[in-house]
């Protein structure tokens, strides 16, 4: 018995002692993000290796909320993975002093004109917050969207309605549609990213590209075109466009539930919601997206909508300079950007990809065909503005706003002189 | 160090191990804490030492503070005690040999065991004016008071969210109620009984203060539910609309995490440890200690 007991004792030591040595052979890249989700990076992965089988990628994808003390925690203890997921501006920054510069790795895999193979929107966020005279990139952009409407074809094509492009039209509808008991327009107001959104599209039919020279200083936040876009806000909500309670309601899940009943006339939402048709035992109307169609933000002030759409990154990806494998992270970035990683992304319609030219294997619908066309060969080129603000305090502060001015305890005025104050701080 | 020494001394050796952690995982985290209160700080990059500029802003320019203290000492006082009363009369009842008894106590106590996680998702979805289930109950019966604004309004969304707490809650005050129930007297009760006493006279001056231990301890794991409220809110609310439910520990998050002030979410954080330390001693010193919890 003891010697049994010796014998493997002595086995577990020399395998204790041999296992570093073999372990130095397999290049191991580290991954951690909150998006894509785990299913599709698993994915992803999958086509990586059966080109690259020498390198093992450790994915963990963990809620955003989870991910964001994760990270912290990690940076901290000087143990970041080779590769973090980011978003552009603030979050970025935070961590760009343990990010690599992309350039180099971009330029070695797609050559030096390699920006001009990204949808410009990409490029110009990923330098979001950079300090003046820093043109580094420290993400590279794996996907990218649009922000706009959404209407539900069946409800719609029931009530013999086309979407609106004015405000009138947009409150007939909503009259009409409260009447059925279809909800006008569905949003989770409860969330402040949404509520952030729709604003982002009012201000950019008011005044485009102020809000921007806001944050910089160059105009204030409580100048008339904010108030306006601040009032029509409010207005969604007096007139009965949102749905009722909308405040107290998140937009994932629950609006997304209410959505995909067929209890929703019109959501906002942005590209990426071409990802429910990728899901596993789609709801009828997810199924092969037959049951959506994209539409822009209706013309608000009647002096016409603007042609472009704001936009911006849904996640990028960054080296840290903590990597052992910064040429292995480099590898699994640019094949998850432009690769077989990425064709595998794409293949969940999970959101547009940065890189231009890729496309899904297949489409279940022309519905889905066209709404992909329309996306990656229309709106996307126009969109010049980010959906997304630099400073997390204004950003707060303006989402604390709209969600004050909604449930009638401060004027357009006065919300936006909130904004203004979290961006003189 | 003689060999006296260490005999006089050989307690110390004993509690050292107790003493390291203590140091370790509680001494020093306050001490981390209150040091990155004095700094403008987002968890990462260089500090910048402020003073006691984080405290000055939060005592005097912070709503949402402001907002989170009172939404505790509603949350203190309104679902304490509802807790304490509902699981007393369900306790009574459910102790007095009704048929189906047990039954009764697992429907009852089985919410205590949900995550408050999936509660916060579920009730979300019971609230909701547009498709919840009390709002499309009110279509379908005429009740239409159902159909109300419960977490989307400010004005009662700490209410509404707080009905939640009390609802998941009191299966667990019920079950320290049936345990002290059927641990006191019988002899004493029957004495009483003889000597006249009804049912409300037996429950006020006989079986409440002999449950004093299991009042405090009530007390004692609510006050610390209270200061801990996280999940229950962060899945329901957000904290929300406008901060109206936010709580400490909340807000701690949304300032240390999505608004990058590390430095700011600390001196939040030392606020709320104080709090408890103040709490700590009022319930030991003014209440007394005699908890169910060790005896």
């Amino acid at each position: 018995m003891y010697k049994k007991v010796f014998f493997v004792v002595v086995l577990l030591l020399i395998l204790a002692a041999v296992a570093p040595v073999l372990a130095q052979d397999e290049v191991v890249v580290r991954f951690r993000s909150w998006s894509p989700v785990i299913n599709t990076t698993n994915a992803m992965i999958d086509a990586f290796n059966a080109e690259n089988p020498d390198i093992t990628i450790e994915p963990d994808i963990t809620n955003y909320p989870e991910y964001l003390v994760d990270l912290q925690t990690m940076a901290a203890g000087g143990s970041l993975p080779d590769l973090i997921g980011l978003e552009p501006g603030a979050l970025t920054q935070q961590y760009r002093d343990h990010l690599m510069p992309m350039q180099e790795c971009a330029v070695a895999t797609w050559g030096e004109d390699w920006e001009d193979q990204f949808f410009p929107v990409g490029i110009e966020q990923a330098r979001l917050g950079n300090p003046e005279g820093d043109d580094n990139i420290y993400g590279l952009p794996v996907l990218v969207q649009t922000i706009n409407m959404w209407y539900t074809v069946p409800v719609f094509e029931e009530a013999g309605v086309e979407p609106p492009t004015t405000y009138d039209e947009l409150k007939e509808l909503a009259d009409m549609f409260n009447s059925q008991g279809v909800a006008p327009v569905m949003i989770g107001a409860g969330d402040g990213w949404i509520r952030r959104d729709v604003y982002m599209q009012l201000i950019h039919n008011v005044a485009p590209g102020l809000i921007y020279e806001a944050e910089d200083g160059m105009a204030s936040f409580t100048d008339e075109p904010f108030v306006e876009a601040m009032t029509w806000w409010q207005r969604l909500f007096d007139d009965g466009i949102f749905q009722m309670g909308a405040l107290g309601m998140t937009h994932y899940p629950a609006a997304v539930e209410q959505i995909q009943a067929g209890r929703a006339a019109m959501f906002p939402m942005g590209a990426w919601w071409m990802q429910q048709a990728g899901n596993p035992d789609p709801p009828p109307l997810d199924e092969n997206l037959s049951g959506y169609a994209p539409f822009k933000f209706p013309d608000v002030t009647g002096m016409g909508a603007p042609d472009d759409l704001l936009g911006g990154i849904d996640v990028m990806l960054g080296v840290t300079r903590d990597s052992a494998n910064p040429e292995a992270a480099c590898k699994v970035i640019t094949d998850f950007i432009s690769g077989a990683g990425a064709q595998a992304l794409i293949n969940t319609y999970n959101d547009l990809p940065a890189y231009i030219g890729l496309r899904p294997a297949s489409f279940g619908s022309e519905n889905q065909e066209a709404v992909w066309d329309l996306f990656t060969e229309d709106w996307l080129a126009s969109v010049q503005y980010a959906r997304q603000l630099k400073s997390p305090d204004v950003k707060q502060a303006l989402e604390d706003a709209l969600a004050a001015v909604a449930a009638g305890e401060m004027t357009p005025a006065e919300g936006m002189q909130l904004v203004q104050d979290a961006n003189n701080m | 160090m003689t060999r006296r020494w260490l005999i006089d001394n050989q307690g110390l050796f004993f509690m050292a191990p107790a003493m390291l952690l203590f140091v370790v995982f509680v001494l020093y985290p306050i001490f981390y804490i209150f040091n990155a209160s004095m700094y403008d700080w987002d968890g990462i990059n260089q500090a910048v030492y402020i003073g006691i500029q984080n405290y000055i802003e939060m005592f005097t320019n912070d709503r949402s503070f402001g907002l989170s203290i009172r939404n505790s000492i509603y949350w203190t006082f309104l679902t304490i005690f509802p807790q304490m009363f509902l699981g007393f009369i369900l306790a009574y009842i459910l102790t007095s040999g009704i048929p189906l008894q047990n039954v009764f106590r697992i429907i009852f106590f089985m919410p205590a065991i949900i995550s408050p996680v999936v509660l916060g998702i579920i009730w979300q979805r019971i609230y909701a004016p547009f498709g919840g289930l009390l709002a499309d109950l009110g279509r379908e019966t005429g009740a239409l008071f159902l159909i109300q604004p419960y977490i989307a309004d400010p004005k009662i969304a700490i209410f509404s969210t707080i009905f939640v707490n009390v609802w998941q809650w009191t299966g667990f005050s019920m079950l320290m109620y049936v345990a002290g129930l059927q641990g006191l007297s019988q002899e004493v009760l029957s004495a009483a009984e003889v000597d006249g006493a009804g049912t409300l006279q037996r429950i006020i001056h006989i079986v409440l203060p002999l449950l004093r231990h299991v009042h405090l301890t009530l007390i004692l794991l609510g006050v610390i539910g209270t200061l801990q409220t996280f999940a229950l809110v962060f899945m329901l609310t957000k904290g929300g609309p406008n901060h109206a439910t936010e709580m400490l520990p909340t807000y701690i998050f949304q300032k240390a995490f999505t608004l990058q002030s590390m430095g700011y979410a600390s001196a939040v954080a030392v606020v709320l440890l104080v709090i408890a330390l103040g709490a700590s001693i009022f319930q030991v010193r003014v209440l007394g200690s005699r908890f169910t919890i060790g005896n």
